[in-house]
């Protein structure tokens, strides 16, 4: 299992897709910081009694959740790549286990997810607290960062589910395009599907769905948001798994039984 | 030592393979022949543990490959040299096999060296052209150093050169005791570097045999100013028995095409009878005339000739 870890490993990091996915991780921060800015520009613009219309959405919450698109997307693309040019085959070749070899997988993009995530949320929080100082913007956040660990934490983890579905997805389909639109469905449409349903429902579905959990996981919920708030921290964890599990079974099963 | 027992394969409808046997064994270069659709990919996929057989197994050193533990030190393979990500470098390729089966680093640069990329090693393989693929495939063969090596149609895209490396370099893995599987549909390519053949059509077994026994001496020519002299004393010669039986002697243009004698008896009997000759060649079936005989039956996808 060392060897296959190491030989993904190498693989991802060798892969153009990797580069290009966390330099667009890094322009998401960068954005980020630029909406710090303006934001802090309008503040000082706006006479002392207006300043409490402006409310910005919480800028380390924003990374979170392109993050998770872009993290999602390596994900497929550390399969669907392999699929795409027949490389699949030189991969089951020298490695003929082929659960062995998803797993290796799953297990490299996790951790590269997890820490891409934890860094972009942590430099977007920096930024923004540098940028926004102690300007009472309504959405920013002035708690110490000790208070927000938990969330960001819960956040970076919710990227690592999202990497790891679009990991299933890509090995179930073998193919990208379908695998990013499902993605993109789970992430933003059936959202706002759900932001429509009637009540309770809407509630309901917006709880389960990826991209609620990180919240519910932090116990901080999801305010002001499209996700629900209905699950416990224990629950929000449970169904992340499943979230992870489902795909990661089918494709497992999948890989073994078809040909390459 | 390659075994391929009973193997069956199917998609959908389609038997790729119908119960097929053979075995590869070790110190020869064994060709692997067939039409376009005759199975020989699916039959290489299926010894890799890539295509599941439907019934029979393919076993590669007595073992089913995927039980192999580290497989690319026992068996390389190069089955489609395009199948490789473009944005990585040689040197990033072959590292990341390398390291899936604990195969050290400095055998990354020594294949590479072997192949003829190091100029090459850090440059993205998007640029290559097919035969640097092909080289690149190859050295992914060597890399574990195998004692059983399966190579699908390696010269696509070789210059004349590459050529010539690929059949020096099969011949020289044979040398060494190695088991050499390899496919190609360059006959006369075939003809010069592989000792055994074997040839299937829609997925069953045509041929298993030397080489030499498909491509025998046919005949001799013999090219004399006296050809009707010669005729007269190469039929005395046979018809005493001084050669096998049932030689023949036939005119041909401008000489004889003698069968049951070797060009040296034939010499001295010419000298013998003081009969000047200009032209002495045996002449060999080619492996090709044999090969479009064996397949004619079973190629699917067959160019009508004009004149049928």
């Amino acid at each position: 299992m060392i060897d296959a870890l190491a030989a993904e490993w190498l693989k991802l990091r060798t892969l153009r897709s990797t580069s290009v996915v966390l330099g667009v991780v890094v322009v998401v921060v960068g954005l980020m910081a630029l909406l710090a800015w303006y934001a802090a520009g309008l503040w000082d613009g706006l006479p002392p009694d207006q300043r409490d219309h402006l409310a910005v959405s919480s800028l380390p919450e924003l990374t979170g959740m392109l993050g998770s698109l872009c993290l999602a997307v390596l994900g497929v693309l550390a399969v669907s790549g392999e699929y795409a040019t027949g490389m699949i085959r030189s991969t089951f070749t020298v490695m003929p286990s082929r659960g062995r070899v998803l797993a290796a997988k799953a297990a490299v993009l996790a951790v590269v997810a997890f820490c891409a995530g934890l860094a972009a949320i942590l430099a977007t929080y920096a930024l923004g607290r540098l940028i926004i100082g102690d300007r009472a913007i309504r959405g920013q956040s002035a708690e110490p960062l000790a208070r927000q660990f938990p969330l960001f934490l819960a956040m970076s983890l919710a990227i690592v589910m999202f990497a790891l579905i679009g990991l299933g997805l890509a090995a179930i389909t073998r193919s990208a395009v379908a695998a990013i639109a499902v993605l993109v469905a789970l992430w933003y449409v059936i959202p706002l599907v759900a932001f429509n349903l009637p009540a309770p429902w809407g509630d309901r579905l917006g709880s389960v769905l990826p991209g609620a959990l990180a919240g519910e996981l932090a116990g901080t919920g999801n305010p002001g948001s499209v996700g629900g708030s209905l699950l416990s921290p224990a629950a929000a964890l449970a169904v992340m798994v499943a979230w992870v599990a489902v795909p990661y079974g089918v494709a497992a099963v999948l890989l073994t039984r078809r040909d390459a | 030592m390659i075994e391929v027992r009973e193997l069956t394969k199917r998609f959908g409808r389609t038997v790729a393979v119908d119960g097929l046997t053979f075995h590869v064994k070790p110190g020869r270069v064994t060709g692997f022949l067939g039409p376009n659709g005759a199975g020989k990919s699916t039959t290489m996929r299926a010894i890799l543990g890539l295509d599941h057989p439907a019934s029979g197994e393919a076993l590669v050193g007595g073992r089913r490959y995927d039980r192999i533990r580290h497989p690319m030190r026992e068996v390389g393979a190069l089955l489609d040299a395009g199948a490789v990500q473009g944005g990585r470098t040689p040197l990033g390729h072959l590292s990341w096999i390398a390291r899936s089966n604990r195969v050290g680093r400095d055998r990354v640069v020594s294949v590479i060296e072997q192949v003829g990329l190091a100029g090459v090693a850090r440059r993205r393989i998007a640029g290559f052209s097919l035969g640097m693929r092909q080289r690149l495939g190859i050295a992914a063969a060597l890399l574990g150093d195998p004692g059983v090596l399966l190579f699908d149609e390696p010269v696509n895209g070789l210059d004349p050169d590459g050529v010539r490396w690929i059949r020096e370099l099969m011949r020289g893995l044979a040398a060494e005791g190695r088991t050499v599987l390899l496919s190609s549909h360059l006959m006369s390519e075939m003809e010069l570097t592989a000792d055994h053949l074997v040839i299937i059509g829609r997925g069953r077994l045509l041929a298993d045999t030397a080489m030499r026994d498909l491509t025998g001496v046919r005949d001799v020519f013999v090219r004399s100013t006296r050809a009707a002299d010669l005729a007269a004393a190469l039929s005395t010669a046979l018809s005493t028995g001084l050669s096998a039986v049932g030689g023949t002697v036939t005119p041909e243009g401008e000489g004889l095409s003698v069968r049951g004698l070797d060009p040296v008896e034939i010499g001295d009997l010419a000298a013998r009878h003081a009969i000047p000759v200009h032209e002495i060649t045996p002449r060999a079936a080619s492996l090709e005339e044999t090969y479009l005989r064996l397949t004619e039956d079973v190629t699917d996808h067959a160019s009508r000739r004009a004149d049928r």
